[in-house]
């Protein structure tokens, strides 16, 4: 039975796909066959994430018209294994996105993979709605400042009741907290919000912590997702998140800020 | 905030003052004037809670039958105050609306979150519209002030619970953004980051108490406090928000 995995945030710009490609990349890395779904139709930017964008033939909202069928549009990851992306389509709007449209596509594709990571579009609108709506659970990704955790509320207030299986009755579907771009150094500043506050106020499990870094950034001009950069903190990070998705026990690392030493900082590091 | 006249400067009493008071108003949303089905409709609702609706005021809102001319709007209007229900203004809508207003006496008013550009004043955007239920089948007339609504998930921003003719009862936090009413009194176990409204039909002994307080506004039967008229001393642990005369007060329970 596939699982369906809804990436969402609400405000734009926290790492949504970043964490799509990420976890998607580590589910495939270990093990399993995984699909991930790129819902930013009109925005594409998972292929580029991916590194796949030269590979794009047909997407999403062909396949949901019928101009393709699943096995075309689907473009095998070089880097992982059991790892397929299905793209958006740059020339269309989410209104392409129907119902009938995605659960066609989603019940393909549960034939075939075990999880489905849905990369859903910022805002409320219908894109992040229909990314949702099947999910069977959700990773909320937040950035630790005020309107991002206002945000991120906001859509598990959505998800609570908006997606098929709030719907049917069988309630809220379990949601888990991702925090990205995390400096403990900042934290301890004051300028940004530390962990247990954002945990305090959304009042959800956390699935795991991504420190800020350079890392990141450099995998995704490159497209190169994180976690192939198994030396950088970031990839840690997500390859634990991953860990921790499938029901692993892993302690919280880089929650705190390292003073380096003498030696450190005259070395860098 | 009510600015109350008793400080009038030489002590002579005023003949008229104005007060901002944030009051409920229920909004009777038209989707059809056809004679049979309204008057149906109308006689329906009012048979259910007969007490209450006589005494509810309600803005009408015409939006969905913009297309009728003006006489249409007129007669339908005239059915629905013939059923006894209180109109006390319609929802801002098109020129049409406007002659309608005119010829029925009745004032146009802006809600809040309508759309128009034009900025009400605070106070006027800000009594909350009851939650979006314009069917309302479920809400067949229960017994009123008797009703206890129990929120067991925490209310997120955007979100807005209102507990009709009873207590509200929230297990977890009040977010930012967040709004809960009742026509009685609140108890949230959580955080009260988001806004809380409690007697909103007039019910002046109505409290408010929360675990931590830290709201963006505590109202009691239409008096208010805002945000920033809630002194950082006053926000903190285990809260008690009270209507004393015309002020809101907020003391340690």
């Amino acid at each position: 039975m596939a699982r369906v995995v809804v990436i969402t945030s609400g405000k734009g710009g926290v790492g949504k796909t970043t964490t799509a490609a990420a976890i998607a990349t580590g589910l495939a890395m270990r093990g399993h066959k995984t699909a991930v779904i790129d819902f930013d139709v009109g925005l594409r930017n998972l292929d580029l994430i991916m590194g796949c964008e030269r590979r794009v033939v047909y997407d999403f909202v062909n396949v949901i018209n019928g101009d393709a069928n699943l096995r075309q549009a689907l473009i095998k990851d070089k880097r992982a294994d059991n790892l397929f992306i299905l793209p958006a389509s740059q020339t269309r709007d989410k209104d392409a996105l129907t119902t009938e449209g995605v659960e066609k596509v989603l019940t393909e594709l549960a034939e075939e993979f075990e999880y489905i990571v849905c990369d859903s579009p910022a805002g409320i609108e219908r894109g992040a709605l229909m990314a949702a709506y099947f999910a069977d659970e959700a990773i909320v990704v937040t950035n630790p400042e005020v309107s991002s955790v206002r945000d991120s509320d906001r859509m598990l207030g959505i998800l609570s009741s908006k997606t098929r299986k709030a719907e049917q009755g069988e309630g809220a579907i379990p949601a888990r907290l991702l925090l990205t771009r995390y400096s403990p150094a900042r934290v301890d500043k004051g300028e940004m919000l530390s962990v247990e506050d954002v945990q305090e106020i959304l009042s959800i499990d956390l699935l795991g912590v991504i420190p800020e870094s350079q890392a990141v950034l450099n995998a995704s001009n490159s497209g190169v997702p994180v976690v192939h950069e198994d030396g950088s903190e970031a990839g840690q990070a997500y390859l634990d998140a991953v860990a921790r998705f499938l029901g692993e026990d892993r302690p919280h690392r880089f929650l705190v800020n390292e003073k380096k030493g003498f030696f450190g900082r005259l070395f860098g590091g | 905030m009510p600015r109350d006249a008793v400080n009038a400067p030489s002590g002579t009493v005023q003949a008229i003052e104005f007060k901002g008071r944030m009051m409920l108003v229920s909004i009777l949303r038209v989707n059809s004037a056809e004679a049979p089905a309204l008057a149906e409709a109308l006689a329906a609702r009012m048979a259910e809670a007969p007490d209450l609706m006589r005494d509810m005021p309600l803005i009408v809102d015409f939006d969905a039958l913009e297309a009728l001319p003006a006489a249409d709007l007129m007669v339908a209007l005239e059915r629905i105050r013939g059923h006894g229900f209180k109109v006390i203004g319609l929802q801002k809508g098109n020129a049409v609306l406007d002659m309608v207003a005119e010829a029925s006496g009745l004032p146009i008013l802006v809600l809040g979150g309508k759309g128009g550009t034009e900025a009400a004043p605070r106070p006027a955007q800000s009594p909350p519209r009851p939650a979006p239920e314009p069917e309302k089948p479920r809400e067949a007339a229960p017994a009123v002030h008797t009703n206890t609504r129990i929120v067991e998930q925490p209310v997120r921003s955007g979100q807005q619970i209102y507990a009709r003719g009873g207590d509200l009862i929230v297990l977890g936090a009040v977010s930012a953004g967040a709004e809960v009413l009742a026509d009685g009194h609140i108890h949230i176990h959580g955080t009260l980051r988001g806004r809380a409204l409690a007697g909103v039909r007039g019910l002046e002994s109505a409290r408010i108490f929360c675990r931590r307080l830290d709201a963006e506004l505590v109202s009691i039967a239409g008096h208010y406090r805002i945000a920033e008229d809630i002194l950082d001393r006053e926000r903190g642990e285990n809260r008690l928000v009270t209507l004393a005369g015309e002020t809101i007060q907020i003391t340690e329970i």
